[in-house]
């Protein structure tokens, strides 16, 4: 089956299409945020560069996030309408997932972190198990300060991946049983998604395009406000 | 008897998700719009990043409705056109970026639609041969604008609001009055039960140019209430909103009058208003001229309005690039 996969939860978005041949076609760009002008025509050169007709795509892959909003909800909704419009299922990857899978033959405890702006970082856990990885912990969000304090007192080595560990590096980087994958890796790919959506399509593991939930993890400001003055 | 031309219209600028189904611009088969105002009624006001996220969760099933109740499929459909601006930047990429995807995959023309031009044409789906030129007043809650149509695409902006748009000023209002969110409908029912020369509230610049000024309206109000906090909330609403229609009317009538227009049409959010819209047919008679005050429905937010004016966009200009993004700020396509 072809996975159409798109993923625009940072500074990066991208379209990648593959199958059990492994990807046929990506493409990435990161140039001043330009998500929504770019993403359709990227689906385009991409099928076109895979010879892949659109009517051949059996499913359309989409990260969920957590990310950065404008530009993750491009991403989304462009995968929805998509999906809906060939009749096509879905299936939503955590944007934490492909940051971890990224380095899934680490031995080490594998921290994705992507910058969420405004002072905070989006982070979970991960450890390596055959054939992937496994989430050990509630995806977050948290100042720097905050995940570093609960990385120290970890005793276990770490391997820190995504953009939000490079942009805090003077703050991770005290931390001595910490590494850093590099900012080759700093955003998750097009490519990681559909590989990792692959086994999943295999699975079966579909939703319908109006079941895909963004992972936000944080409330629109109002709404926190609204809460606040609501239970004063 | 020429070929019928369908356009699918998508619209996310504000806090509706909407999408309808037009043939040849004006015959309506589907219209279905999703209303944000609950989830946003208990800030007192749109959210930004809650209506985004809303537009999302809504989009494709709007999509898929429209089609339903319009009992078309794809193959039928013969382009997209969707709002790219003005409005919420954050609201108008999931319409841009879902109708996009959809014309990339259904292999469809893209229609880039300007927002407040399409509100111009919510008078041709009910009536498609309204006789050109017409000065059309465009009032919501975010513009307030005087313009003379005289021919499909042909525009010149002959004034707008310096400060708070008209719907701007009725929610501003309610809001100070206690009286919740959306003002623009609450304040119309309580005019109803009210003595509209109860106060006299000024009407602003009524003399000079076709620009509109409504916040020192906004404000005599509040100082009015502050001084006489026993008058009854009902005149208030009713000589408020007295004001507000006199300035638009006046100024809307004498620029049917100095341009020799055939006939007066009402346009977005504030359209829906019954003084403004009683008045203006009132005043139409009165003149001898066309007055044209399109269904309710029509005049606030929908797609088939998109459709409609996408319909003569995608014929004067075909279709725009699918690297297109969204502009909050679009201005209005004016010659003048
Ligand atoms: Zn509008």
């Amino acid at each position: 089956m072809l996975i159409l996969g798109i993923e625009s939860a940072t500074s990066q978005v991208g379209v990648a299409v593959g199958g059990h041949e492994g990807v046929l076609a990506s493409a990435h760009s990161a140039r001043d945020r330009r998500h929504a002008e770019n993403l359709t025509p990227q689906i385009r050169f991409v099928c076109e560069q895979a010879r892949v007709e659109l009517s051949e795509i059996g499913c359309v892959a989409v990260d969920i996030g957590p990310g950065l909003f404008t530009g993750l909800r491009v991403g989304i909704a462009s995968a929805m309408a998509v999906a809906h419009g060939l009749g096509v299922p879905m299936i939503g990857v955590s944007s934490l997932d492909l940051g971890a899978f990224a380095v899934e033959h680490s031995r080490r405890l594998i921290v994705p972190c992507y910058d969420a702006r405004r002072g905070e970082v989006f982070a979970a856990q991960y450890r390596s198990v055959p054939g992937g990885v496994q989430r050990v912990s509630d995806p977050t969000v948290a100042t720097p300060d905050e995940l570093a304090a609960e990385l120290m007192a970890m005793s276990e080595d770490i391997l820190m991946v995504g953009d939000g560990s490079e942009r805090y590096r003077d703050v991770f980087g005290t931390i001595s049983h910490i590494e850093f994958a590099g900012t080759s890796l700093q955003y998750p790919s097009a490519r990681s998604l559909v590989e990792l959506s692959h086994p999943k399509a295999l699975r079966e593991e579909f939703v319908a395009p109006n079941e895909i939930v963004p992972m936000y993890l944080r409330l629109p400001d109002a709404e926190i406000n609204w809460k606040t003055r609501a239970s004063a | 008897m020429t070929k019928r031309e369908l356009i699918l219209g998508i619209e996310t600028s504000c806090d509706e998700t909407a999408a309808a189904v037009v043939a040849n611009g004006h015959d309506v088969l589907s219209n279905v719009v999703s209303s944000q105002i609950d989830i946003h009624a208990r800030y007192g006001g749109v959210v930004p990043e809650v209506a985004s996220r809303a537009h999302v969760e809504m989009m494709t099933p709007v999509i898929a409705q429209a089609m339903v109740e319009a009992g078309v499929d794809k193959d039928d459909i013969d382009a997209i056109a969707c709002t790219v601006g003005p409005g919420l930047i954050g609201s108008l990429l999931i319409g841009v970026s879902s109708a996009k995807a959809l014309s990339l995959v259904w292999d469809k023309p893209f229609v880039a639609v300007n927002h407040l031009e399409a509100h111009l044409y919510s008078s041709f789906l009910e009536e498609p041969d309204l006789e050109l030129p017409v000065v059309v007043l465009l009032v919501s809650g975010g513009h307030t604008m005087l313009i003379l149509m005289e021919g499909h695409g042909q525009y010149r902006l002959l004034g707008q609001t310096l400060d708070d748009a008209a719907g701007e000023a009725y929610d501003k209002v309610a809001r100070y009055l206690g009286l919740g969110y959306p003002g623009g409908p609450i304040i119309d029912k309580m005019a109803m039960d009210g003595d509209p020369h109860a106060i006299t509230f000024p009407r602003a610049m009524v003399k000079d140019g076709y620009d509109f000024s409504f916040s020192g309206l906004k404000t005599s109000v509040v100082n009015y209430v502050r001084k006489n906090p026993d008058v009854a909330d009902v005149d208030v609403a009713a000589s408020f909103q007295e004001a507000v229609v006199d300035v638009l009317l006046t100024k809307a009538r004498r620029a049917v009058k100095e341009f020799g227009a055939t006939g007066l049409c009402l346009a977005g959010g504030v359209a829906a208003n019954s003084s403004l819209r009683e008045r203006t047919l009132d005043l139409a008679i009165e003149d001898g001229i066309n007055g044209f005050v399109p269904s309710r429905s029509m005049c606030t937010d929908n797609a088939a309005m998109i459709a409609a004016a996408g319909w003569w966009r995608y014929h004067s200009d075909g279709p725009a690039s699918l690297d297109h993004g969204a502009d909050s700020s679009l201005r209005f396509p004016s010659y003048a």
